[in-house]
């Protein structure tokens, strides 16, 4: 997958209504055990929870219960960095820690307030014992610290002995008996450890990548800038020299790979700053009966229809018109390109320019 | 939170009226509404994860519930984390994405915090399903699960969860089919719906990764029987494929650098989606009859517009 630059905001819509879930409800604030209703966590990492509308004295109390023992455990902490950390605005962390500052037991003596001032851009919070240590950790937070540690174990230069091993160990005793049959697979593909270490080194690579759009294989320089696996698959993305753009490779596409000496300055990408689709892709619009849901599944698309006779009309961009093909191909008759009117013909052209190859003598046997 | 904090304080069980007593003004006066307010206040508690006990006295205050917390119940006790085991539990948070926050706040109850640096690497793993909240607590607490798939009702004793390829997987006992069964979490269709906790036991030896076929497998699971497709790849994509598949599945290499494959293949849906992936790279050589196959689907396709 070689995409252009300048194509954050398709990327991102694209991307987002990825139909891994059905549900087209926007992300609600978490509550312990709800989990987020839609993905897009490659792109937006810890942009933490999108609230719509007020937070609810509930969720409010919620966070103070998690913040006060956080807090104590620091006494002192800057207002803007706090804020940042729990994905408050600096007003609504005040306004919570006010909100706390009036809370303790009766008969609300000072000395049985939760003690918390804000003095020179700084909190400063002395809370009794009762809000001093932290709640467990609630079901869904166990499970997403057994994937996200098992995934990272999988990750190029883990440590299998290392803290985190340690520390899962630690978190052992608290995991339901539950936990022990979950788990996570990483695809294993060569050269992620190798372009991970060209993240780290800025040392150029010249790679030879083949794209089954072009049946191409090319030879070209990239200095690569951030590793990700998404869906199941390891991309890179890289400062392309070839086309002199940002672009996304696919790991698995790279035929082959070696470090050049030369070594570029180091520059970090956002997730929500790699490049995918460009804008100027064509785009089309399918009917994909039930049976063919996997296309609507496995391709990030721009919009989707769900019709009365449970088939789904979804407009996507292309990469290439060999590609659509290849798509309209594999999912045969339960696919029907919808618009553009050029694309009408091409699964039976595709399917004749394939027909051709079993029908020709000299490939048979 | 000044309900929390009296039961904390107090240390012992206090009935509805000496909570109003000691609230005060917290509470409206009327009973009816005090009451309301302080259910609505027990369940938000409970909802955070501190459980509000309660018992029904007899004797001379038959009928008068007391309530008290428990603090062992949801307080974490210190895990004595080191410094390097906390930088290595926030390193992998702010690495590997859910798409949920759950995460993050396990850092900051552990008293770590979240990375706000970019990282060079990053792994998604999306937890992108409405159900996936009630999924992911009922297999951890061994709890059966009901829901609807491919249009029919399921009640599924879940042994374990696999995420791979981007799908989250669940594999049970299907009380319906009376077998163990893979089910992909975003084909569910519908709520799901937990049952009791701890109502089945997990077969011994029960291993979650070997329990879902691979994409490999997958050609090769059908209800027929598993026959081999000789395959010939051309040279541009028979690297990967010889990647995908192994050495052990070639059968000859072509002097153009086409080679031949040896495939199993028991589904033919899921044969011809990845032979048509190669589009006109590729082409079944044998048996006949799966030969035959595709140049009849080929035909109808060219046909059929």
């Amino acid at each position: 997958m070689v995409a252009k630059k300048k194509s954050v905001a398709r990327r991102k819509t694209a991307k987002r209504r990825t139909a891994k879930s059905r549900s087209t409800k926007p992300r609600k604030a978490q509550k312990p055990g709800k989990s987020a209703t839609k993905n897009g966590s490659a792109n937006r990492p810890s942009t933490g929870r999108s609230r719509r509308g007020p937070r609810s004295a509930a969720q409010r109390v919620g966070g103070l219960l998690v913040m006060l023992p956080w807090i104590m455990q620091r006494k002192r902490v800057k207002i803007t960095a706090m804020a940042r950390q729990f994905n408050l605005t600096e007003t609504e962390l005040v306004e919570d820690l006010q909100m706390a500052a009036v809370c303790g037991v009766p008969p609300y003596t000072p000395d049985a307030l939760i003690d918390v001032f804000m003095d020179d851009g700084m909190v400063i919070a002395e809370v009794p014992l009762v809000f001093s240590r932290p709640l467990k950790l609630s079901t869904a937070e166990l499970f997403a610290v057994t994937v996200m540690a098992q995934a990272a174990m999988q990750l190029p230069g883990a440590d299998k002995k290392g803290p985190l091993a340690t520390a899962l160990a630690k978190l052992a005793p608290l995991m339901p008996s539950g936990a022990d049959t979950i788990k996570v697979q990483l695809p294993k593909t060569r050269y992620v450890k190798e372009l991970l270490a060209a993240v780290n080194s800025g040392e150029r690579q010249e790679i030879e990548y083949f794209s089954p759009a072009t049946q191409r294989r090319t030879n070209r320089m990239i200095t690569a800038r951030k590793v990700f696996e998404d869906s199941g698959r390891w991309y890179v993305a890289a400062d392309d020299h070839l086309s002199g753009e940002d672009r996304v490779f696919r790991v698995d596409r790279i035929e082959s790979l070696a470090g050049t000496g030369v070594f570029d300055q180091l520059r970090e990408v956002r997730d929500d700053e790699l490049p995918w689709f460009s804008e100027s892709l064509q785009q089309v619009t399918l009917r994909v009966q039930k049976s063919a849901r996997w296309i609507v599944e496995s391709y990030p698309y721009i919009s989707r229809t769900d019709n009365a006779d449970s088939s789904v009309d979804v407009t996507m961009s292309i990469t290439s018109t060999h590609w659509l093909g290849r798509l309209l191909l594999r999912a045969g008759n339960n696919v029907k390109v919808l618009k553009p009117r050029e694309f009408k013909s091409l699964k039976a052209q595709t399917a004749k320019a394939v027909l051709a190859r079993y029908q020709s003598a000299s490939t048979e046997v | 939170m000044n309900l929390l904090a009296l039961l904390v304080d107090r240390a012992k069980p206090l009935t509805l009226r000496q909570i109003r007593q000691e609230l005060g003004k917290q509470y409206p006066d009327s009973d009816e509404a005090a009451r309301a307010a302080f259910e609505r206040d027990k369940a938000a508690l409970r909802e955070m994860g501190i459980p509000i006990e309660t018992k029904t006295l007899g004797g001379d205050a038959a009928g008068e519930v007391i309530y008290w917390v428990n603090r062992s119940n949801y307080e974490l006790s210190d895990l004595r984390l080191t410094e390097s085991e906390r930088d290595a539990l926030q390193l992998a948070v702010a690495t590997v994405h859910l798409g949920a926050q759950h995460g993050e706040e396990a850092l900051w109850k552990l008293g770590g915090e979240r990375h706000l640096n970019k990282s060079s690497m990053s792994v998604n793993i999306g937890l992108v399903d409405q159900n996936m909240g009630t999924i992911t607590a009922a297999v951890m607490q061994r709890r059966t699960l009901n829901f609807e798939y491919k249009g029919e009702s399921r009640q599924v004793d879940p042994y374990g969860m696999l995420s791979r390829g981007g799908f989250w997987y669940i594999i049970g006992y299907d009380h319906l089919r009376r077998d163990q069964r893979v089910f992909r979490v975003d084909r569910i269709e519908g709520r799901v719906v937990a049952g009791e906790v701890r109502t089945f036991t997990t077969p011994e030896n029960f291993e979650v990764v070997a329990a879902v076929p691979t994409e490999k497998q997958m050609l090769a699971a059908g209800d027929g029987e598993i026959t081999t497709a000789t395959v010939l790849v051309d040279a541009a994509l028979a690297a990967g494929v010889r990647r995908e598949f192994g050495e052990s599945f070639v059968i000859r290499e072509r002097e153009d650098g086409g080679v031949e494959f040896a495939i199993p293949c028991a589904n033919l849906g899921a044969f011809r989606q990845w032979l048509f992936a190669m589009v006109e790279s590729a082409e079944v050589l044998s048996p006949p009859e799966i030969r035959d196959h595709i140049v009849q689907w080929l035909e109808e396709l060219a046909t059929g517009s």
